[in-house]
Parts: structure tokens; sequence; C-alpha cells
């Protein structure tokens, strides 16, 4: 990270840079886009850094918490159901 | 976004393997979009259920090597939205272009300030996030779980949803900052700054 009070405190395009850093997260992004805002944007804008690293931490707590599994008879009786359709 | 359907005509040696090797695999990430549809165990059990009956009855309209998890996830939101939505506990049916058209507008936007902090995310080691996730309408509960549990690319998005790309990419938009205005709800409630 580069010297905090060297970034600016303030981003003109905070919507549209929002959209962009998610579209980047999500792997919609162009390389060039990806590029320009990553390792030129991001290290000199204050709001966009915090908002970059909240995005990620959001991501990284829904996948840890917000799955589950299937219960396993569950998987059992449709492999039966299947089986048994298999057979008729 | 009709696609041209060929039929197979799979052997019962050939939809067995297909229905193990392609589409197990995804069974648990099936149950847990379920779940999130239907917010109840039972109902989710069900609708999951259902919906591997039903991808096995249509097998022979499953191309094999094209995404087989895209393929029945689109058969689980169907099945939900038919046999489901209607007597599930959501609120009578809302009128989603009104949603659509107020979460556009620029007042939400206005609204939502990046207040929360990773610090205080990393103090929700409980319920929490799942609790802010399943709090938004399931239009946009839907597009987070696809996105960002699920990895789908916005192009599969607006396959399964049979929405167009530039929906997919809004909503999404509007989820996201939907459930950081929860999750700056449970933060405050915590007692954590959030600004």
């Amino acid at each position: 990270m580069n010297d905090p009070s060297k970034m600016k405190h303030d981003c003109s395009n905070q919507k549209e840079c929002l959209q962009l850093l998610q579209a980047i997260l999500d792997g919609e992004a162009t390389q060039a886009q990806k590029e320009h805002f990553m390792k030129e944007h991001l290290d000199s804008c204050m709001p966009c850094y915090q908002n970059y690293h909240l995005e990620v931490a959001i991501r990284d707590l829904l996948k840890k918490k917000c799955t589950r599994e299937a219960p396993q008879e569950l998987i059992e009786s449709i492999k039966k159901q299947i089986e048994q359709n298999l057979r008729a | 976004m009709e696609e041209e359907i060929i039929k197979n005509n799979y052997t019962d040696a050939q939809k067995s393997r297909i229905f193990d090797q392609e589409f197990m695999p995804h069974i648990n990430a099936m149950y847990n979009f379920a779940y999130r549809l239907t917010l109840d165990r039972d109902d989710a059990k069900d609708l999951l259920q259902d919906t591997y009956l039903k991808a096995y009855r249509f097998i022979d309209s499953f191309q094999e090597g094209t995404n087989a998890k895209a393929w029945l996830f689109r058969i689980l939101k169907n099945s939900f939205i038919n046999d489901y939505r209607k007597k599930s506990k959501e609120p009578a049916k809302v009128d989603y272009q009104e949603v659509e058209t107020y979460y556009n507008s620029e007042d939400v936007d206005r609204q939502i300030t990046p207040d929360l902090r990773v610090e205080s995310l990393s103090n929700m080691i409980g319920d929490e996030i799942s609790n802010a996730l399943n709090a938004l309408d399931v239009d946009f509960r839907t597009v987070i779980i696809l996105c960002d549990l699920e990895g789908f690319k916005y192009e599969e998005m607006a396959k399964i949803l049979d929405i167009p790309i530039g929906t997919v990419r809004s909503r999404l938009h509007r989820a996201r900052n939907l459930l950081k205005e929860k999750l700056s709800e449970y933060a405050k409630s915590m007692g954590y700054k959030t600004a």
C-alpha cells in the first residue's frame, strides 16, 4: 500500500469506480480496465482502496458463512429414485 | 432467450453416467440455492428433489460437454418460480418492475455511502451475513448467490434467469448495495463504528 497521506480522499467517479471494481472481481472487466484500475487508480484513491477491500471481505464472508451441504439422506433418496426410474 | 434444443437419445447407461458424473457433483450448491430461495429446510428438500427428478426426465435435452451446473440451476430457478414462489412465505407478489425502478433511482446511490468497514465485518462471526442475505428480496438474493457464491459469469446468469445481461449487471450492483446497507445496520447494532 502506498503512503496513505499521499492518497486522495475523494473520488470524483466513485459510483463508476465501484461498478468497475465489482466487474474486475467478477472477472468481467477487460485486461486494460483491470490494469489501469488496479495499478494506477487503487494506489492513489483512498475511497476506492477501501471499497476494494470491503468488496473482497464481503465475498470471503459470504463464501465462508452462506453455504451449506445437502443432507446425506436427501442425496441417498434422490439417488434411489433415479435408480428406480432407470429400472422402470 | 430461446435456445435450440437438440434432443439426444441417451442409453440408460449413458443417462446413469451423466447423472452421476455431471449432475450429482453440484448437489450441495443446488441444495444451498434451494434453501436460500425458499428459506425453509423442508421446501428446500422438496425443491431439490423435484429439480433432480426433472433433470433426469429431461436429460435428453442436456448436451454433454455444456455447462451442467448452469443447466441445473436454471431448472431449479424455474421450478421455484412455478411451484414454490406462490406458496412460500415471501410477501405477496411484489411488483418487480416497481422495485427495480426504485432501486435504480439515483436516490438510493446517494443514500448508500460506503460507511461499512472491513474491521466490523471481521467481527461478524455468527449468522449476520447469512441473515443479511436472507433478508434481501429474492431477486436480489439470487444474483448474489449466483455470482458471489457460485461464480457464474454474467452471461450464464442471464441465461439462468432469462433476463438481459445489462439487467444482471444493474441488479447485482443494487443487490450488493442493499447487502452492505444491511451489514452496516448490523455493525451499528453491534456497536462498531462504521464511519
